[in-house]
């Protein structure tokens, strides 16, 4: 009875579990943006001050629970010695965010290879794809417009996935909300495919 | 009652944190206590049982333990495990022999429920001795690439002189504080 009504109980409370890769360039603002998001998300919590985040070497992760189901965010170094451990978490990845320093003109084609090198990664075919232009706050930065073409030429690795391009700023929150809710569908959409993590 | 108690509590001021400092012997686990404590370079001989210090960064108060590295008592490591808020893994970055150990002897620790909310934090250290290991390869050769449920960070440091400590105690201090 007890096994019943504890199966039950597992049942009504229980969400799917997802993991989120949050990738870019060192300084495009990853981990600025998760405490963005944690912030948004979650009641009560307090992010922490971004002045005081620095270069991530290793990993941060968060928790939050939106729409019925609770995503993992892996949130990774982005330095270029630590590129070569990206595709450690790609299986496991039921999407990836890939975050843009818009302000950041001169190394665009720098975060164009990496990006097409990721893109190109078997392991994450299909997988729903979410593209940040982030610092939005500061003035005379690219736009959307001016990002979109640069990542699109990669166009055939895309292919039929979700993929979504839009602006934010992970320091004034503005547009994480509109990002993560997308990407929370398209995930959903693709769980056909990549089901939900298993936990034991 | 309790809940008042700590409401009170935090009222008052946080809590002192409670910090292990842990790797194999001769990383440079005492150096790097007393170097957070006094802030100078101490004489060490092996560490046979604990040193615990209260340390202060930036107003916040660390309980720091020191565990001694040997391979014979390392298994009374996990008498300390309970309450523990973060963990400082100490890797010699010189000693490529024995980085094997020094990766089994985290994964075996980390696997233990008591520290499943622990924050880590690798010191790649005696960066200052040459032919030393990158943090790339120190990330690489711990296998930190397995841990995918726990937030950590990785700094290379050099506990005699001093170099890249006080980055580390930013970082524990600022996601310590975050996590409250």
């Amino acid at each position: 009875m007890y096994t019943l009504l504890h199966g039950f109980y597992k049942y009504l409370t229980q969400k799917d579990e997802y993991c989120v890769v949050i990738l870019g360039l060192d300084n495009a603002g990853k981990t600025t943006y998760l405490e963005a998001a944690k912030t948004k998300f979650t009641k009560n919590y307090k992010g922490m001050n971004p002045g005081k985040i620095t270069t991530t070497v290793g990993l941060n992760i968060g928790t939050i629970d939106v729409q019925g189901v609770r995503l993992n965010f892996w949130d990774l170094g982005g330095q270029h010695e630590l590129q070569s451990l990206w595709d450690k978490y790609y299986q496991e990845s039921h999407a990836v965010i890939y975050v843009i320093d818009s302000n950041d003109r001169d190394r665009m084609d720098e975060s164009k290879v990496i990006f097409d090198k990721m893109i190109k990664n078997d392991l994450l075919s299909g997988v729903p794809l979410l593209i940040l232009a982030n610092k939005q706050d500061l003035p005379d930065v690219m736009g959307v417009r001016d990002i979109k073409p640069v990542f699109q030429q990669a166009g055939g690795f895309i292919g039929r996935r979700d993929c979504l391009t839009i602006p934010v700023s992970a320091l004034t929150g503005e547009g994480v909300d509109e990002g993560i809710k997308w990407l929370v569908d398209a995930i959903k959409r693709h769980s056909i495919v990549r089901p939900p993590r298993v936990n034991d | 009652m309790g809940g008042v108690l700590s409401y009170f509590r935090g009222l008052l001021g946080s809590r002192e944190m409670r910090i292990l400092i842990l790797g194999l012997d001769g990383a440079g686990k005492t150096t790097i206590l007393y170097r957070l404590q006094v802030g100078e370079v101490v004489t060490t001989i092996p560490t046979i049982g604990f040193n615990v210090e209260q340390v202060t960064y930036k107003n916040l108060k660390f309980q720091v333990w020191d565990l001694g590295g040997q391979t014979s008592i390392r298994p009374y490591w996990r008498c300390y495990y309970s309450n523990t808020d973060a963990i400082i893994y100490v890797v010699d970055s010189a000693d490529r022999d024995r980085i094997g150990i020094s990766k089994d002897e985290l994964l075996y620790m980390l696997r233990e429920e008591e520290l499943a909310g622990a924050v880590l934090v690798v010191l790649a250290n005696k960066q200052d001795m040459e032919g030393c290991m990158t943090v790339a390869e120190v990330h690489h050769a711990l296998g930190l690439e397995n841990l995918k449920n726990r937030t950590f960070q990785i700094f290379k440091t050099s506990a005699t002189k001093g170099e890249g400590l006080d980055q580390a105690m930013d970082w524990l201090s600022n996601t310590l504080q975050s996590r409250k």
